[in-house]
């Protein structure tokens, strides 16, 4: 069993969002499975992957929100932001070779599924919209094939 | 880090995506080259070709996302820019001389596989519909963008 298990209800409904998702979690495991084996020798590598990558799902999704117009965007954004200043502040401290591996999954673990679950939650029917009218603008295919995936 | 080998689940099914894409796997795997070879013109200038090619790739497959319609195609633009400035940074740092090598070695690596593998594939459906099988020998829009963009 992983150190995180990603849960069904934890899907936006949005795909390229829950890959996004699902790779940040494949990281975390990914960091514990370093702590646990070899006293964390790689965890920087890890670490920076991580930060990378979560900088790019962060970007994503706030362009997102921004042209949804979705309401609470600046305060999801700050939210965002505390916890960009908090992973920077580990990779920093690992980069000078502290072992941080032990607050940073629990800091991991209880921060992005509560952050999946209650933030992102809230802009999921906005911005599912919001793509849905641009792509039926476009092609006119994507509703229906939505209308019938979500009611065959 | 070791050099990226192509592997099926980074075919995107656009073949002159996936063309792209290999080559910017090229780049990478020369970079690497260059780094443990310590041959510091040659990473200069590789990661001058690489930031080109790359510039070019993203304004080529942002223009297909575009006429295709693909929903996401701003916020997939906006990783883009981001990606763009992170390379521009550790080109910057690497010229006034810092150690950068491996570090730039893993965020390449990483950033182009998981973007590939996730928003790459994301937009592929989209695309594929909208070129219809149109591929750069067939397809007159396909070849008039590559020399647009590439020149």
């Amino acid at each position: 069993m992983a150190y995180l298990d990603w849960k069904d209800e934890l899907n936006t409904g949005i795909r390229v969002i829950d890959g996004q998702h699902r790779r940040i979690v494949d990281y975390i495991n990914q960091l514990h499975d370093i702590a646990q084996g070899n006293g964390g020798t790689g965890t920087v590598e890890v670490l920076t992957a991580l930060v990378d990558y979560t900088l790019s799902h962060f970007a994503f999704e706030e362009s997102l929100l921004e042209e949804a117009g979705y309401p609470q965007h600046a305060s999801h954004v700050r939210t965002h932001d505390a916890f960009r200043n908090r992973i920077f502040d580990f990779r920093e401290r690992a980069r000078q070779g502290e072992n941080v591996a032990e607050p940073l999954l629990e800091l991991l673990k209880d921060w992005l599924f509560e952050h999946i679950a209650h933030e992102d939650a809230r802009y999921v029917p906005l911005v599912s919209a919001q793509m849905g009218r641009l792509e039926q603008r476009d092609q006119g295919g994507w509703m229906r094939s939505q209308l019938k995936r979500w009611f065959p | 880090m070791p050099e990226i080998q192509w592997t099926n689940d980074l075919d995107t099914g656009i073949p002159v995506i996936d063309k792209q894409h290999r080559r910017l796997v090229e780049y990478i795997n020369q970079l690497d080259h260059a780094r443990t070879h310590h041959s510091r013109d040659e990473v200069n200038s590789v990661l001058d070709q690489l930031v080109d090619y790359t510039l070019s790739h993203f304004a080529f497959e942002e223009s297909l996302m575009e006429d295709a319609g693909y929903p996401f195609l701003n916020a997939h633009k906006r990783v883009h820019a981001l990606f763009v400035k992170r390379i521009a940074d550790y080109q910057q740092r690497f010229k006034v001389g810092e150690d950068i090598g491996a570090e730039l070695q893993v965020s390449l690596t990483t950033w182009l596989l998981n973007h590939i593998k996730n928003d790459d594939d994301d937009y592929a459906d989209d695309v594929k519909r909208a070129l219809g099988g149109a591929t750069e020998e067939t397809g007159g829009w396909v070849a008039r963008s590559i020399k647009k963009f590439f020149g």
